[in-house]
C-alpha cells in the first residue's frame, strides 16, 4: 500500500480522497508551508492569542489564590478528596496520547496520510502534557515541595515507597514528556534548516539556524536521521499505553468499587486515544480553514480519524458494558451498589450525558457521510471533548462520594475557583498552541516532500524557477 | 507481475499437490487420536473432559483468531493481508465443525464445571449467578456465538468468492462494511465466551480483563498458525516466487505486537488482582503461584513472552522465513500451556497432573480440524485473483 | 565528509541536480568513474541515495540497545536498593522485594534511556551540532533543503583535481557545479 496511496493508479480500486491535493511539487510544499510562519500574522491570530491569553491570566489568578489559600479554595472534602484535579489531569493527559499515537504508531504501521497533521498533533501532545502536569503539582498542596517525589540522596534519609502508582506516574508523566519533547524536536530539525535558508530577517534566521545545529541534509544525515525516528517510534509506541496505564493503576490497584477493576489499562488508553482524536479534529479542522491547508489537510484526513473516533469509542463502550456485567457477576455487594449509585443516584444526569456523548454521538461516524463533512465531524469531536471530561468526573466522584458507611456519604462540586483553574489550563493550551502556529511549521516539511514524488509520477519534481 | 486476472476460469494460484498429503496425515493422526480419546473417556472420564475442554479452546482459538485478524485486514488493508487471505479464510470456514465438536463439553457439563454439579445449589455465590451460569443459558449462548461467527466467516468467504468470479471491485466497501460490526461482535461474543468456558471454572472469581486476554490470545494463536502456513507455502509452487522478506517481516511485527499486547493484558491484571490483594480475586493467582504452577508461570513468562519478544525484535530474523517460523511454532505451542495454565488448576486435581489425554485430545481434535482446514485451503485459489490491491500487493519488496 | 582537507583549495566540488533521478545517475556515474568520497544533499530523506552511496547500516540500533539494557538495570537495581536495602519499610504486609509494583518503573526508565540514546547517537553519528560547515559557503546550497538535489566530491578524494573533476561534474548535465570554499 506504499506506492499509491492516494492517488489512484487502477480505475478498479474504490476511488479514496487523496493525501496531498493534487499538483504539488518539493518546492510549492516548502513555500505554502514556510509562509505561514514566515509571513506577517493575521488579525484574527492577535485576537485568539489575546483571548487565550486572557485565560492564562486567569489561571495565574487562581494558582496565585491557590498558593496563598491552599486547596481548601477548591470544593475538596472528604468523602471526596480527589476532585477536579485529578479529573484534569486524566483529561489532559489522555488528549496528549492522540499526538504520540499519530506520530509514532501509525508511522510504524505505514500510514502516510499521518504526515501532515502529525507535528500539530505532537506539539498539542507536549502542550497537553505541559497542562496535565500543573494539576497533581498544585494538589500536593506545597507544590514548591513537589521534588520530593523524586529519588534523590536526601539529608531526611527518606526514598519514595515505589509500591505506589502516584510514584509510578512521576516516572510515567515526565518519561513521556522527555521523550515527546524529544521526538518532536528532532522531527522540527530538518525544517528548522529550511526555515533558517529562507528567512529574510538576521534575528530569524540566527534564531533558526541555531535551532537546527548546522543540519546540512546530507545523506548520512539522512540516514541516520531516520534510522533514530524509527527507533523513536517504536519506544513512543510502548510508551504511550504505559502512560496511560499507570494512570488507571492510580485507580485500579486501590481496593475501592469503581476502581479497582482489571478492565482499566486498555480502557484507560483507549479512552484516552478517543479523547485526542476528538482534540485533533477540533483543532485541525478551524485551522486548515484559516490558514488554507486543505491542501494537506484533506477529507481523507478527516475520514481516517473519523474512523479512529469510532473504534476507540466502541472500545471505552466495551470497557462500559463490562464493567457493569462484572458488577453484576462477582456478586459482590459493594460493585452492585457501585453501579447502581452511579446509574440511579445523584450523578445520575452526568452518567446519562456521558453515555450520550461518548457512546451515542460516535455511532453517527458509521455514516461516510458524516466522516466527510467537517461541520458534522466537528460536532462529534466536541461531544466527545465533554463526553470524556465527564467520564473521568464519573469514575472520580461516583466512587467516592458514598463511602462504604453512609455516614460518611457526602456530595461535591467544583468551586469557581476549580472552574477557573481548569478553563486557565485550557487558555494556556491554545495559547501555547497559537505560538506554535506561529513561529514554527505546524506540518512536517520534509516529511511532506517524501509523499508529493509519488503523488506526482512522472512529471518534473520540481518547476524551473 | 502481470496484470491482474480478469477471466475467472484461469488459477494461476492453484494450491500445491502437495496438500493432499498433508491432509491425509490429518486425517490419520485423528482418527488415531480420536480412538486413543474414546478409550480414555471409558477409562477416566473426568480427565478426558478436562483435556478435551483445553484442546477444544486451542483450536477454536486459533480459527477465531483468523476471523479476526481477516477483519483486521479487511479494515486496514495493506500486503500482508492479502497474500494470506486465503488461509485466514480457510481457517475460519472450520467453524461449524468446531460447533459440532463443542458438543462434548456439553455432554462433560457436570465435570468440567463446578457450578453445573447439584453442590452448586447450596453455594450462596454461585446461586446468585444461576440467572447466568445454568446448563440451558450455557449451551444456548455456546451454540449462539459459534453461530454468530460462523455467520460471519462464511459471509467474508462468499464475498471473497464472488470477488473472484466476477471482479467487482465494489465488494471490497461490502467486505468491509462486514468486517467492521463483526469485529466489534466478535469481540463482545468472546468476551462473554471467555465468562462461559474459561472463568467459571472458577465460578467465585472474575476480572473484567479476562475477555481481553481470551481473545487477544487467539489473535496471536491465529498469527503464529498464519506464519506456519505461509512459510510451509513459500517453499512451494505457486507461492515461493511470491512471497518476499518484507511479507514475513510484517508477519514477524504483527507477531512481536501480540505477544508485547498479550504480556501487557496478563501482566495489568496480575499487578491489579495483586495489589488489591482482595481474598475473592487473589485465590486464583495463589492456585497458580504455588507448587508446580508456578514453575508453569514462570515458564509462561519466559516462553510466550520474553524469548520471542526478544527474538522478534531483530529484523533479520524477521525476514527469515525459516527461523520465523521456529518462533512461530513456539508461540503456538505457548499458546497451549496458557490455556492449559487458565484451566487446570481450576479443575482441582493434584499437582501438574499432566495426562496422556491431554496430548490425545490436542492430536485428536487438531487432527480433524487440520484435514478439514486443508481441505478448505484447497477448494480455491491461493490468492483472491481479482482483488483490485493484488497487483501492488505482489509488486510490494 | 567530515574529515579535514589535507591541503588548500576548495574543499569539495559541488553539483546541483534538478530532480532526484539525476542525482541519482549522477552518483552511479561518479562511482563508475572511481570517486569515493562522495556525499548527496537532499531536501528529504531517499533511501536509494543512502544505497548507491555504497553505505550500510548504522550503529544507532546497537547504541539504542545498550541505552534500553542500562536503563532497565537502572531502573530495577534502583527500586531494588531502596526498598529492600536502603530504605527497608512495611507496605501493607507487600514483601521487600515487591517485583511486581516494580515493573512499570523499571519499564519508564528502559524507555527514557534508550530513547536518549537514539536521540544523542543521532547527533553523535551525524556530528550535530557544528556550527559552521563549508558547504554552506555555497549560495545555491540553500536550495538543499527546499527542492534541491546536491552532489559533492571532496579534495581529499585520491582522483580528485580541482580541473578535472569539474569537468567530469559538467558531464553529467547539473544544473550548476560551484567550488565549496573552506
Amino acid at each position: 500500500m506504499k506506492a499509491s496511496e492516494g492517488i489512484e493508479t487502477s480505475g478498479r480500486k474504490p476511488s479514496r480522497p487523496p493525501v496531498v491535493a493534487p499538483g504539488h511539487s518539493p518546492g510549492s510544499v516548502t513555500d505554502q508551508i514556510t509562509a505561514v510562519v514566515l509571513d506577517r500574522a493575521p488579525r484574527w491570530w492577535w485576537v485568539a492569542f489575546g483571548i487565550s491569553f486572557a485565560l492564562v491570566m486567569l489561571l495565574l489568578r487562581a494558582l496565585t489564590k491557590l498558593l496563598f489559600e491552599g486547596t481548601g479554595i477548591w470544593g475538596l472534602n472528604i468523602p471526596v478528596g480527589w476532585g477536579f484535579a485529578i479529573i484534569n489531569f486524566v483529561w489532559w493527559i489522555g488528549i496528549g496520547h492522540a499526538g504520540t499515537l499519530i506520530s509514532a504508531i501509525l508511522l510504524l504501521a505505514r500510514q502516510e496520510w499521518r504526515t501532515s497533521i502529525n507535528r500539530f498533533a505532537e506539539a498539542m501532545t507536549l502542550f497537553a502534557v505541559a497542562c496535565a502536569g500543573i494539576f497533581p503539582l498544585i494538589h500536593v498542596g506545597r507544590p514548591w515541595l513537589a521534588y520530593w517525589l523524586l529519588p534523590y540522596p536526601n539529608t531526611m534519609d527518606l526514598w519514595p515507597q515505589f509500591r505506589s502508582p502516584l510514584v509510578w506516574d512521576v516516572f510515567a508523566v515526565s518519561t513521556y514528556a522527555t521523550v515527546s519533547l524529544l521526538f518532536w524536536y528532532v522531527g522540527l530539525i530538518p525544517d528548522m534548516a529550511t526555515l533558517r535558508d529562507r528567512a529574510e530577517g538576521k534575528f530569524a534566521k540566527v534564531a533558526y539556524g541555531f535551532l537546527s545545529m548546522g543540519w546540512r541534509g546530507s545523506a548520512t544525515h539522512w540516514h541516520n536521521y531516520e534510522t533514530a525516528y524509527l527507533l523513536l517510534a517504536g519506544l513512543a509506541t510502548p510508551l504511550v499505553v504505559s502512560v496511560h496505564t499507570v494512570v488507571s493503576f492510580d485507580f485500579a490497584v486501590g481496593q475501592l468499587p469503581g476502581w479497582h477493576a482489571t478492565i482499566f489499562p486498555p480502557y484507560f488508553v483507549a479512552g484516552a486515544i478517543f479523547a485526542g482524536f476528538a482534540m485533533v479534529i477540533t483543532l485541525a479542522i478551524p485551522l486548515r480553514a484559516a490558514f488554507g491547508l486543505k491542501d494537506f489537510i484533506t477529507t481523507r484526513h478527516l475520514q481516517n480519524m473519523g474512523k479512529i473516533l469510532l473504534a476507540t469509542g466502541l472500545i471505552v463502550a466495551y470497557g462500559y458494558l463490562v464493567e457493569i456485567f462484572m458488577a453484576w457477576y462477582s456478586g459482590n455487594w459493594y460493585e452492585q451498589f457501585m453501579i447502581l449509585n452511579r446509574i440511579q443516584g445523584p450523578y445520575q444526569k452526568q452518567w446519562m450525558a456521558l453515555l450520550l456523548c461518548n457512546v451515542l454521538a460516535p455511532q453517527l461516524l458509521w455514516f461516510r457521510r458524516v466522516r466527510s463533512s467537517p461541520v458534522l465531524l466537528f460536532m462529534v469531536a466536541m461531544f466527545v471533548n465533554v463526553g470524556m471530561w465527564l467520564e473521568r468526573f464519573v469514575i472520580v466522584v461516583t466512587s467516592l462520594h458514598r463511602d462504604f458507611l453512609p455516614s460518611s456519604w457526602g456530595m461535591y462540586s467544583g468551586t469557581f475557583w476549580d472552574w477557573a483553574t481548569f478553563i486557565g489550563t485550557i487558555g494556556l493550551f491554545l495559547a501555547l498552541l497559537f505560538l506554535f502556529i506561529r513561529f514554527l511549521p505546524m506540518i512536517s516539511i520534509f516529511e511532506m516532500k517524501t509523499i508529493v514524488p509519488k503523488q506526482v509520477p512522472n512529471t518534473a519534481e520540481e518547476a524551473p524557477e | 507481475m502481470s496484470a491482474p486476472h480478469s477471466n475467472a476460469h484461469s488459477n494461476p494460484y492453484e494450491p500445491p499437490s502437495d496438500l493432499e498429503r498433508l491432509q491425509r496425515h490429518g486425517w490419520t493422526l485423528g482418527a488415531v487420536g480420536v480412538a486413543a480419546c474414546l478409550v480414555g473417556w471409558i477409562l477416566d472420564s473426568n480427565q478426558f473432559f478436562h483435556s478435551y475442554l483445553v484442546a477444544w479452546l486451542f483450536w477454536l482459538g486459533i480459527a477465531l483468531g483468523s476471523l479476526a485478524i481477516l477483519m483486521l485486514h479487511h479494515l486496514t488493508g495493506g500486503a500482508w493481508g492479502l497474500m494470506v487471505r486465503r488461509t485466514l479464510e480457510a481457517a475460519t470456514r472450520t467453524l461449524p465443525a468446531l460447533a459440532i465438536l463443542f458438543l462434548p463439553i456439553l455432554l462433560g457439563m457436570q465435570e468440567i464445571f463446578p457450578w453445573a454439579r447439584p453442590e452448586a445449589a447450596t453455594d450462596e455465590l454461585i446461586q446468585q449467578k444461576a440467572a447466568y451460569l445454568n446448563p440451558a443459558a450455557f449451551t444456548l449462548r455456546g451454540f449462539f456465538y459459534l453461530a454468530i461467527w460462523s455467520l460471519f466467516a462464511f459471509i467474508l468467504s462468499w464475498l471473497s468468492l464472488r470477488q473472484d468470479r466476477t471482479a467487482d471491485p465494489g465488494l471490497i466497501r461490502r467486505m468491509q462494511a462486514v468486517a467492521a460490526p463483526g469485529l466489534a461482535i466478535y469481540c463482545l461474543l468472546a468476551t462473554f465466551a471467555s465468562v462461559d468456558w474459561l472463568m467459571s471454572l472458577d465460578p467465585h472469581w472474575y476480572s473484567s480483563l479476562f475477555g481481553v486476554y481470551f481473545f487477544v490470545g487467539q489473535g496471536l494463536s491465529a498469527l503464529a498458525f498464519l506464519i506456519v502456513i505461509a512459510v510451509y507455502l513459500s517453499q512451494r509452487q505457486p507461492m515461493d516466487s511470491l512471497f518476499t522478506p518484507l511479507h514475513f517481516h510484517d508477519y514477524g511485527k504483527l507477531m512481536l505486537a501480540f505477544v508485547m499486547i498479550w504480556a501487557y493484558i496478563a501482566f495489568s491484571q496480575l499487578l491489579i488482582i495483586w495489589s488489591g490483594n482482595l481474598p475473592e480475586e487473589v485465590g486464583w493467582y495463589l492456585e497458580r503461584s504455588h507448587g508446580i504452577w508456578k514453575y508453569v508461570s514462570i515458564l509462561l513468562a519466559l516462553f510466550h513472552f520474553l524469548l520471542p519478544f526478544l527474538l522478534l525484535l531483530s529484523r533479520d530474523l524477521k525476514r527469515n522465513a525459516k527461523l520465523l517460523s521456529k518462533v512461530a511454532v513456539l508461540v503456538l505451542f505457548m499458546r497451549w500451556v496458557d490455556l492449559y495454565w487458565l484451566a487446570a488448576p481450576s479443575f482441582g486435581h493434584e499437582g501438574l497432573s499432566f495426562h496422556w489425554l491431554d496430548l490425545a485430545t490436542v492430536v485428536g481434535i487438531g487432527g480433524i480440524w487440520f484435514a478439514l482446514f486443508v481441505g478448505q485451503l484447497r477448494s480455491r485459489p491461493l490468492l483472491p485473483i481479482n482483488d483490485p490491491y493484488l497487483e501492488e500487493a505482489l509488486a510490494d519488496d | 565528509m567530515s574529515t579535514p582537507p589535507p591541503s588548500k583549495g576548495p574543499f569539495a566540488l559541488m553539483a546541483e541536480f534538478r530532480s532526484s533521478k539525476e542525482l541519482i545517475r549522477a552518483i552511479r556515474q561518479a562511482r563508475g568513474a572511481g570517486y569515493t568520497q562522495l556525499e548527496a544533499y537532499t531536501p528529504y530523506p531517499i533511501e536509494e541515495v543512502w544505497e548507491e552511496l555504497g553505505h550500510h547500516r548504522s550503529w544507532l540500533p546497537l547504541i539504542v540497545l545498550i541505552g534500553g539494557i542500562f536503563g532497565a538495570l537502572f531502573g530495577s537495581l534502583l527500586q531494588y536498593w531502596v526498598s529492600v536495602i536502603n530504605y527497608p519499610m512495611n507496605v501493607g504486609g507487600r514483601p521487600l522485594n515487591s517485583w511486581i509494583a516494580f515493573i512499570p518503573v523499571t519499564f519508564e526508565t528502559t524507555i527514557l534511556f534508550a530513547a536518549g540514546a537514539a536521540v544523542l547517537g543521532m547527533f553523535a553519528l551525524n556530528k550535530l551540532p557544528m556550527p559552521y560547515h563549508p558547504v554552506f559557503n555555497v549560495e545555491r546550497f540553500a536550495l538543499a533543503s527546499r527542492g534541491r538535489y546536491f552532489l559533492a566530491i571532496g579534495r581529499w578524494d585520491p582522483q580528485f583535481d580541482r580541473r578535472e573533476t569539474a569537468e567530469f561534474l559538467h558531464r553529467l548535465a547539473p544544473q550548476e557545479v560551484s567550488e565549496v570554499a573552506s
